[in-house]
Order: C-alpha cells, then sequence, then structure tokens
C-alpha cells in the first residue's frame, strides 16, 4: 500500500496540467461518459433505494472514475494517479476501524452495512462558530453530558479579547488555542475528560495554525480527530498534505474531509453519486484519513435535504459501506435553523437515509446550513441523538417510506428555510437550558414523528 | 444552409455542442457573409440565455454552464477578427474581477458566479483563490474594472472582504469600483456592515444585482 511520502512524491512528479484543463478536460467529460458508461441513474421517486447491485455498480464506476481522474495537487499543478490494483489493494488492506478517546471513553469506531439495526456512531456537536467563550463551554459541556455520545465537534470561536480571528493570521492562532483548551475543559466539566474531539482544529482555517494548536500541552492527544479536507472537487492543496504529514509523524488521527457538490462539476445527482462514493477512496488512499467526515451538498440551496441529495448521500454511502472499509462519519446540512420544525424535519429524513444505508456514523446535522453565527444548540444533537437511534431500527424500504413523508413537511420550503434562532435567543446564556418555547416545539415534532410510526425516546 | 438555419445551429451549438463544432459553425457563418454581430446576438447569445435559465430551474448544472461557456467563446474567437476589421465591438454589460479573499480556498462557488456572470454578458477576470487585498485592488486597476466580486465561504475569511473595501477607501479608490461580496456565511446585514455596494445570495442574484449596480452607475 502507497504511504503518505509516495502520495507527496506523485504530486510533484504526476502529470501536469492546468487546474482549468483538469476540471473541464478531465474531471467533467469523464463523470458524464462514466454515469453512462454504468448506467448509473436517479431515481426521485425512491430517495433512499434497496438495490446491492446497484450499489456495487456504483462502487465500480467511482474505482473507474478515481483511475481515469486522479486528484489534482493545486501546488504543483500536478495529478496524483492510482492504479486500480492500488486502490484496490488499499481496500483490502484497510481496517475498517479507529481507535478514539482516552480512558474510560476509549472506543474503536467502526462499520456498519446497510439495514443494519445496530446503532451508529454518534457523534455529536459542530464546528459552527461562537462568539463567547461561555456559550462556547455551556454547548460543549452539554454535547458531552448526553451519555449515549462517542465523540464530539467543537465549535470555532469568532475573536479574541474582541479582535475578529482572520484566517492565517496570529489572532486565529491565539484563538485557536484558546478554542482547543475550552474544549477540553468544558469536557472535564462534564466529567468525561477522556471524550475524542473529532473536528480539530475547528478555529484553524490555515495549516500552521492547527499543527501549532495541536501541540500535546494545549490538551490534544493522538486519538482525538484532525479533519484534512479535500478542495471540492478532487483537488489538494499543501495545507492540507501539511496537516496530514505532521499527524502521520505524530500518530494522530487523520480525519478525511470531503463534501461533493451536487450540481457543481460532479453535475447531477448520478454523477455526484459516483464522485461521492470515489471520496471514500480519496480518504483512505491519498489523505490516509483514519476515519472520514463526508457531507454531500446542494449547490443552490447549500443544504443536505434536498431530494437529489438524500437519494446521492443513501446510494454512495451504501456503496461505500458494503465495498470500502473507512469508517465515515456522515454529516448532513440542514436548511432550517434551531427552534424551527423544518430543522427536525430535515434532521429526521437526512438521519433516516444515512442511518439505514449503512452509514457507520451520523453526526448531528448542521443548522441553517451552518453558517448562522451562533446558530446550533445543544437541542439538535440530543434530538439527533434519539433520532439516530430509532432511524437504526428501519431498513432502506421503511427508511424510504418514511423519508418521502418526511419530504412531504418540508420540501416545498427548502429555498426559504427558516433560519431559526441563535442559540442565545432559545437557550438561557446562565444555566445553558433551553426555553420552554423550545421544549414545546420538539415536544410537537416528536409527536408528529410518533404519528409516522418513528418512536423517539 | 441560409441564414436563419446557421443562427439556429449557433444557439443549438452553444448547448449541446463542443469547442471544435462551434469555431466550424462560426466560420461557415462568416464564408456566408453573415454579420458577426448578428450571429452573435442572433445565435450564439441565445444559446447563452436558454442555458442560463435551465441553469437557474436545476436542469442544467455547473459542467453544462462551462460547456456552454467554452463553446461561445470558440466560436466568438472566430468571429471577433471579422468583427474588429468591421469596427464592431460586442457589447458588454461591464469588467467583473472576480476572486476569493485572502485564506479561502474554496473555488465552487465563485467559478458559478464567474460562469452566470460570464453567460450574462459581463466581461470576467477571475483571479482564483486566496487573493491578498492589495493583490486585488491591484488587478481591479490594471484591467480597469467596474466591479469587483469578492467570495468568501468561510467565517474567519470574511474579514478579509472588509479589508478590501476599507483598502479601497484608505487608497481613495472606493468610489470607482462596485464591490459585491458572495459566499455561504455571507448576508445583506454583513454586506451594510462592511460596506459593500451589493450581496448575492445566488449566483443569478449576483448578475441581478451587478447588472442593477451598473445601470445605476451609467
Amino acid at each position: 500500500m502507497t504511504n503518505f511520502l509516495d502520495i507527496c512524491e506523485r504530486a510533484i512528479q504526476g502529470p501536469i496540467m492546468t487546474e482549468k484543463d483538469f476540471d473541464m478536460k478531465v474531471f467533467m467529460p469523464k463523470l458524464s461518459e462514466l454515469v453512462r458508461t454504468y448506467g448509473i441513474k436517479y431515481d426521485k421517486d425512491n430517495p433512499v433505494p434497496c438495490d446491492d447491485k446497484a450499489a456495487d455498480v456504483l462502487f465500480q464506476a467511482a474505482v473507474d472514475f478515481l483511475v481515469s481522474v486522479g486528484i489534482y495537487c493545486q501546488d504543483t499543478n500536478r495529478v496524483i494517479r492510482f492504479t486500480k490494483e492500488e486502490i484496490l489493494k488499499g481496500i483490502a488492506a484497510a481496517p475498517g476501524t479507529c481507535l478514539f478517546g482516552e480512558g474510560k471513553e476509549a472506543r474503536v469506531f467502526g462499520m456498519r452495512r446497510p439495514d443494519d439495526k445496530t446503532v451508529p456512531w454518534l457523534h455529536v456537536g459542530s464546528g459552527i462558530v461562537t462568539t463567547t467563550e461561555e456559550m462556547f463551554t455551556n454547548k460543549v459541556e452539554a454535547y458531552a453530558s448526553i451519555p449515549e455520545v462517542q465523540s464530539i465537534s467543537i465549535p470555532a470561536l469568532d475573536s479574541i479579547r474582541g479582535i475578529p480571528v482572520a484566517a492565517g493570521s496570529p489572532v486565529e492562532l491565539y484563538a485557536a488555542i484558546r478554542g482547543v483548551k475550552i474544549g477540553r475543559d468544558a469536557l472535564i466539566r462534564a466529567g468525561r475528560p477522556g471524550l475524542p474531539i473529532c473536528n480539530l482544529v475547528s478555529t484553524a482555517a490555515s495549516a500552521v495554525t492547527t499543527i501549532a494548536a495541536s501541540a500535546p500541552q494545549f490538551g490534544l492527544r493522538p486519538t482525538d480527530g484532525w479533519l484534512c479536507g479535500t478542495v471540492a472537487e478532487n483537488k489538494l492543496e499543501y495545507g492540507t498534505m501539511n496537516k496530514i504529514a505532521y499527524l502521520l509523524n505524530w500518530g494522530g488521527n487523520v480525519g478525511a474531509e470531503t463534501a461533493p457538490i451536487l450540481g457543481g462539476y460532479c453535475g447531477g445527482p448520478a454523477g455526484t453519486a459516483i464522485a461521492s462514493t470515489a471520496y471514500m477512496m480519496i480518504g483512505l488512499l491519498a489523505l490516509k484519513g483514519s476515519y472520514q467526515l463526508h457531507f454531500p451538498v446542494h449547490f443552490k440551496y447549500g443544504c443536505s435535504t434536498t431530494r437529489d441529495v438524500l437519494w446521492v448521500v443513501s446510494v454512495s454511502c451504501q456503496a461505500a459501506s458494503r465495498n470500502i472499509p473507512m469508517p465515515v462519519i456522515w454529516l448532513g446540512y440542514m436548511a432550517g435553523g434551531p427552534n424551527t420544525k423544518m430543522y427536525f424535519y430535515e434532521s429526521a429524513a437526512w438521519l433516516l437515509a444515512a442511518t439505514a444505508s449503512g452509514a457507520p456514523s451520523v453526526q448531528t446535522p448542521h443548522s441553517a446550513k451552518a453558517v448562522k453565527i451562533d446558530g446550533f444548540t445543544p437541542m439538535e444533537c440530543r434530538f439527533g441523538v434519539d433520532m439516530a437511534k430509532a432511524a437504526a431500527k428501519n431498513d432502506r424500504g421503511q427508511a424510504n417510506e418514511l423519508v418521502k413523508k418526511l419530504l412531504e413537511k418540508y420540501e416545498s420550503r427548502i429555498d426559504k428555510a427558516p433560519a431559526g434562532d441563535r442559540y442565545q435567543d432559545c437557550y438561557n446564556v446562565t444555566t445553558g437550558r433551553p426555553s420552554e418555547g423550545y421544549l414545546r416545539l420538539v415536544g410537537e415534532v416528536k409527536e408528529e414523528l410518533a404519528g409516522m410510526g418513528i418512536s423517539l425516546a | 444552409m441560409d441564414k436563419h438555419r446557421i443562427l439556429e445551429r449557433l444557439t443549438a451549438v452553444v448547448i449541446d455542442g463542443t469547442e471544435e463544432e462551434a469555431k466550424t459553425l462560426a466560420q461557415t457563418a462568416v464564408a456566408k457573409g453573415i454579420d458577426p454581430l448578428e450571429a452573435i446576438e442572433q445565435g450564439l447569445s441565445k444559446g447563452m440565455t436558454l442555458i442560463g435559465s435551465k441553469f437557474e430551474t436545476g436542469e442544467a448544472y455547473l459542467p453544462e454552464l462551462l460547456m456552454a461557456a467554452a463553446n461561445f467563446n470558440a466560436a466568438v474567437a472566430v468571429l471577433k477578427p471579422v468583427m474588429d476589421a468591421q469596427k464592431k465591438r460586442m457589447e458588454r454589460l461591464g469588467k467583473v474581477l472576480i476572486g476569493t479573499v485572502k485564506g479561502d480556498v474554496h473555488s465552487i462557488g465563485k467559478d458559478i458566479v464567474a460562469s452566470v456572470l460570464d453567460t450574462s454578458g459581463f466581461e470576467v477576470v477571475d483571479i482564483g483563490v486566496d487573493n491578498p487585498s492589495l493583490n486585488i485592488i491591484e488587478e481591479a486597476e490594471k484591467i480597469q474594472a467596474d466591479v469587483i466580486a469578492l467570495s468568501s465561504v468561510m467565517t474567519t475569511t470574511m474579514p478579509a472582504q472588509r479589508e478590501v473595501i476599507d483598502t479601497l477607501k484608505e487608497m481613495g479608490l472606493r468610489q470607482k469600483y462596485i464591490v459585491i461580496i458572495g459566499g455561504g456565511p455571507v448576508n445583506q446585514e454583513w454586506a451594510d456592515r462592511i460596506g459593500a455596494d451589493g450581496y448575492g445570495k445566488s449566483a443569478v442574484d449576483a448578475v441581478t444585482i451587478a447588472k442593477d449596480l451598473m445601470a445605476r452607475k451609467k
């Protein structure tokens, strides 16, 4: 199996081409060709299809795609290529597991299959920006206080001492280190200091900040997880590669972060499904991920809950879960925000689609497209955990019917989804408790879901 | 092939042809003595409008849009020397400099906006990703842009949008340019706060705003 130095070497020695040619002459036409060759077809009537053979064909198309297209290195203008044999050997050698956490929180994160009735690994929280350190602490403590939770994501700070955090600046470094310390302290306050933080370093956009804030004296451990992302589509830059090189030298968990965009270079749902599946192999082979964070989104709506993106999530999750031993945390972006019923309808639909399709892990679906500052609360985490457990009781056929019913509730409003409240609008900032109104709204949603046959705790 | 048929085919070749086919058809139009400006306006541009509408309604995606733009430009490259010889100019709505700000390497949103602006009649100069503020301004000066379009997909790179506007003010150049902003975490409130001229929620929105602001400027 190729190691990361081999990848670095290919980034220097691979075929040279302009980024525009990679997009226009390689990526897009090849994807379009493979959609036709393999007969990949979007089925709008069944957002959660149940077809193992089709899932395996999609996997074959994704292998073919990765062999033909490769990964573009933006810093060297060269293409990192893999042979089919290398890909298949890499898959065969992959453990399909990742060790997270310390002490009594130490656990092995592994695979699930489509229709698997085991509850997925429960990852909660988000890197959505939080404006104050007090809110940051309250939120992380609340995430970790959910007993079933196995790993968390911590927020990002938008300023420190009133100075706005700018990417790559020294202020970012101060804020990133502060964020890491607050996160770990909040876990201690929750009585779970060993719980792994898997979206490191949340406040760091630049590689230098990530690496600096990861020095062990600030509280991080190799059994946490660092997100090292590709650039859409199929592109890598040296910042990400530097982070990976550092983590592999230290033995830290690399989290391959990938997000195919439906409607972007991937084109429609069929092309996006191939690219989405191929990303699991990119995570495994090129990024050397010990786990992956994957979130297909729609280019126009910025969310993962349109009917076509749900289909992409489902089919690529099935293809990957059946064929690629990579423990993936699947993440969805909801159009609706906190304290809106829309958010919970979307969250339920997305969790059903991913869980029934074999997602090894599901993360708390992100509210308000993950762009609303302070727009994420522990309530969404609690609901996400309960909903994931409920979703695991359904096979793909059952999930498909439920998702269709949920789509009826929100699909027509996705373009004008309410962004909802900020944390401080629907929570008591001092006590960290939700408002009566928010509790009532969630209660009403749970009753509606119960009426559909989805029983939440 | 008569003139009407050639114009129809020019429209069609933009949507589902290749660059080579677009070039050949443009050469045919020139050989048949069709006014190159008419070939653009009554043929090629109609194709761009059609693909733009399909993009807006979700019937077409970025690949179709980019392929159409490439076909359009391939045909125009054949027609332009003839227009130049006839001292005719293709009407453009304005010149837009577009890029992501310092620290932001996310290109797709910016690419989509650039393509839609291009297909809507603007001359677009795309300076790519991760651009320091001063570079953006220098490039705008160099190409004599009308509009500076700044993309930021991360909350931590949004301050760089403000930095461009503040630097323009410091350099006494703010009034010279229309500055529009966009990106996932960006909204109208942020645009108002930093003194941007406009905010585009989507690519189509960005075109509408750019057209509106250009009309007011003129």
